[in-house]
């Protein structure tokens, strides 16, 4: 949880149901168990290790941009650019692995400094210049798309390799990397959001910027990192899907936009700033993969499945009014 | 106190495009020393103590600390010289806790690696000086607004700050939690510290300060001591005018007919179980401070929120509406208090603005009939005297007040029967503030329009209202006539 001071002694007085009510992403929680009973029960291969990897594997490249996406909404902005940013990513790092021969291992690290470098230039328009972060993002989302179709013309970059495809293909205790990778991150950025100073000063300045800037706090800084953030987490999951397929496509990220800002918001993540967790972004990143996975398993056309995922986001803000009205 | 200054600004001016809203101000503070400013709203107050705190750059002039000149590019920078100011409006982190807020951006531990505990612990500190009744781990926004002004007040002095400036700390307290401020104000001047003091309440300056100094319309109108503070004397510097003069007459209404009733309105955590009635050409005055459900208790007349309960019935008739477009067909208009925000349309014209809610009428077969829509507007500019070029400038060249006109002028389109204001003459100078107040009162006595008037300032209310109505905390207090009400009467009845 994000504000540690209130999880205190003073509060455990209120019985234990209705401090998990005030959680955010207490909502989500309730519905991925609903879900997943349900899904148990009508779908016997519903629950089987195969399927439950196929789930994983499916939220955790989502997961990996709907974590930078819920730094930038906590400062209180937007990245429209993630997906986009994730597809040109992939194509720079699978050309540097063919092409420039970086070795395979540094890859990623490689590709996430690209990201970053993406995500800063959001974050020299929005937090350096003050343009409003939809127009700026909605910009380089179409550049960043554009300059992917101008450096491959539409071919995929094939192939990346044995020594490179392991990241996206292989697995540890058999859980796919992928899965684990996007593990370990949600919890490094719990840790940052909770214990460390640029953290605390995310929530500050998306919760309030004018009590932030009195405050001493360096706020385009905290939001230019935001960005720079959500740029290389982008194109880490860019990069490990085309780890995964084996090929560097020019369409890695297309809808993962959506997905991102979907999953955050399901997670209990406020629009306004300054309100959500990465716990409840996970959440939300696992249930619309099992919501995708629910709808195969039942042989539901797969065209409907966007109108359920627009529909689970509606009762998810109709809940989340109600709860706020309490 | 010593000969050198602890801070000194000299020569300030400070413009705003055309509006001078300093003019050449200086001023001092020794160490241990409360100086307080006094002045009516739009004086220059918040504008000097926004310079001297790093918000805003001064157009002209210098600040020293001990004696050596300094110049603030951010309240970061005002910060390191030992200057904190604890402002008016709340500014705090909403969704975090009490105690992150005291320390926001400086919380104890590493960077990397905050310590929680330690962090708790101090600011608890700085919490419990100022109120030791407020949960440090409690949400900012589990908090009454009162609560959250003393805990700015605790952030500021959590900065070490030598020079602590309060930005009207006491508007919304109450009488115990002022009690307990001004101790603890007592408290760190006698430590060394100073402050800079904002009030409006003028009994409160008189017992709290070492100097007293007064600006009126931007200028420095004087600096005394609080041995010669009187409230006349006080209220002479601020207004320009000896007290009371230019009250404008009392007139007895009771025989005039009832044009709205309000019986028992209530709206959960906004106000609670409010009764009056609102007679033909009265100007019934709201006095309140922020956060006494004034506001609030406007917009649920107009229809903008709902009751939970209660009856509203105009000229007899019960009315429920259910937006503001009811209201306005009914002819009570609302004029929201944030005029910038809620009451104009900066981009379109001063006759656009006014004619806007009305164009209906001025529709031809394809077009607006611009001329008659002119000639309308125009009528009425010159019946409120407003001040301005051609009705095709936009509204936003002009000032404040002549903004307000046009926005008045904009309901007498519609025959309105029942005007809310909410502060009116808030940031305008004292000029417009006049002659508004005057169209107002000719506005009841030609019209027989009737008008809920909201102020903070109770000179006002005392000068134009037949009745004034006291609210604090959601409650009604009682409902005051003119003829038997004082400054401090009504504050009594506020605190009550």
């Amino acid at each position: 949880m994000d504000t540690p001071l209130t999880e205190t002694p003073a509060r455990r007085e209120k019985s234990l149901m209705a401090r998990f009510w005030q959680w955010e992403a207490s909502g989500i929680l309730v519905a991925l168990v609903v879900l997943t009973v349900a899904l148990s029960i009508a779908a016997d291969n519903f629950l089987s290790s195969y399927n439950m990897t196929v789930v994983a594997r499916q939220a955790a490249f989502v997961g990996l941009v709907a974590l930078g996406q819920t730094l930038v909404l906590l400062v209180g902005g937007i990245d429209l650019s993630v997906g986009a940013a994730a597809g040109l990513s992939a194509i720079v790092g699978s050309i540097a692995l063919t092409q420039w021969g970086i070795h395979p291992y540094l890859i990623i690290p490689f590709t996430m400094g690209f990201g970053f470098l993406l995500g800063s230039i959001n974050g020299v328009f929005v937090a350096g210049l003050r343009l409003n972060p939809f127009i700026v993002t909605l910009a380089t989302w179409e550049i960043f798309a554009g300059m992917t179709l101008v450096i491959t013309k539409g071919y995929p970059i094939r192939p990346l390799g044995e020594k490179f495809t392991v990241f996206g293909q292989g697995e540890l205790f058999g859980v796919p990397l992928p899965v684990l990778i996007f593990i370990l991150l949600a919890a490094v950025l719990v840790w940052m959001l909770r214990q460390t100073r640029l953290g605390r000063n995310i929530f500050a300045v998306g919760g309030n910027r004018d009590a932030a800037v009195l405050a001493g706090i360096r706020v385009g800084r905290v939001e230019f990192v935001a960005y720079g953030m959500a740029g290389m987490l982008a194109a880490l999951a860019g990069i490990l899907f085309a780890s995964r397929m084996d090929a560097g496509q020019p369409s890695v990220g297309e809808g993962w936009l959506m997905g991102a800002i979907t999953a955050a918001i399901l997670g209990g993540t406020s629009l306004r700033g300054g309100q959500g967790s990465i716990v409840g972004t996970v959440l939300g990143a696992l249930l619309l993969a099992v919501l995708a996975n629910g709808t195969v398993l039942m042989n539901v056309s797969g065209f409907w499945q966007r109108v359920i995922v627009g529909c689970v986001v509606l009762v998810a803000v109709l809940v989340d009014l109600l709860r706020r009205k309490d | 106190m010593t000969d050198q200054p602890l801070f000194e600004a000299r020569n300030i001016t400070k413009t705003f495009g055309p509006v001078r809203a300093l003019n050449d101000v200086s001023l001092t503070l020794f160490p241990g020393e409360v100086h307080s400013i006094i002045g009516e709203n739009g004086a220059g107050k918040s504008t000097l103590m926004n310079i001297v705190c790093g918000r805003l750059r001064p157009t002209e002039g210098q600040l020293f600390v001990n004696g050596a000149e300094v110049q603030f590019h951010s309240p970061l920078e005002a910060q390191t010289h030992g200057i904190a100011i604890a402002p008016q409006e709340i500014n705090l982190v909403p969704h975090l806790s009490v105690a992150e807020n005291i320390l926001l951006g400086a919380q104890r531990g590493r960077a990397a690696a905050i310590d929680w505990k330690a962090t708790v612990r101090d600011a608890t500190h700085y919490l419990h000086e100022v109120d030791n009744s407020i949960d440090p781990r409690a949400r900012v926004t589990s908090l009454s607004k009162a609560q959250q002004q003393l805990v700015q007040i605790a952030r500021a002095a959590a900065t070490q700050a030598r020079i602590i400036i309060f930005d009207e700390p006491t508007a919304m307290l109450t009488y115990r939690e002022t009690e307990m401020l001004m101790d603890y104000i007592r408290r760190i001047t006698a430590e060394g510290r100073s402050a800079f003091y904002i009030s409006h309440r003028l009994d409160e300056v008189r017992d709290l300060s070492h100097r007293i100094t007064a600006l009126r319309d931007g200028v420095h109108v004087g600096c005394i001591g609080p041995e010669e503070a009187t409230r006349e004397k006080m209220v002479t510097m601020m207004a320009g005018r000896p007290a009371k003069v230019g009250g404008h007459s009392l007139r007895d209404m009771s025989d005039r007919p009832t044009v709205l009733e309000v019986r028992n309105l209530s709206r959960d955590h906004e106000f609670e179980d409010v009764s009056f009635d609102l007679r033909e050409g009265e100007i019934l005055g709201v006095s309140g401070l922020i956060g006494s459900g004034r506001t609030e208790l406007a917009k649920c007349l107009f229809g903008a929120t709902r009751a939970r309960s209660g009856a509203v019935r105009l000229d007899g008739k019960d009315v429920a509406f259910h937006a503001p477009i009811d209201a306005i067909q009914a002819g009570l208009i609302y004029l929201p208090e944030e005029r910038k925000q809620e009451g104009i349309f900066p981009l379109l014209s001063i006759a656009e603005n006014t004619a806007l809610p009305t164009i209906d009428r001025f529709g031809g077969l394809l077009t607006i009939r611009n001329r008659e829509m002119m000639e309308e507007v125009g009528k009425l500019a010159a019946q409120l005297k407003a001040k301005f070029n051609s009705l095709r400038d936009p509204i936003t060249s002009l000032s404040g007040g002549n903004q307000q006109k046009f926005i008045i002028a904009r309901w007498l389109m519609r025959d309105a029967r029942v005007l809310i204001m909410d502060e009116p003459t808030r940031g305008i100078d004292v000029n417009a503030k006049l002659e508004i107040q005057t169209v107002l009162r000719r506005l009841t006595e030609e019209r027989g329009l009737s008008i809920i008037l909201i102020s903070s300032e109770m000179e006002e209310l005392l000068d134009v209202a037949d009745r004034i109505l006291v609210m604090h905390e959601g409650e009604l207090k009682g409902i005051v006539d003119r003829r038997d009400a004082t400054q401090e009467g009504l504050l009594e009845l506020a605190m009550s």
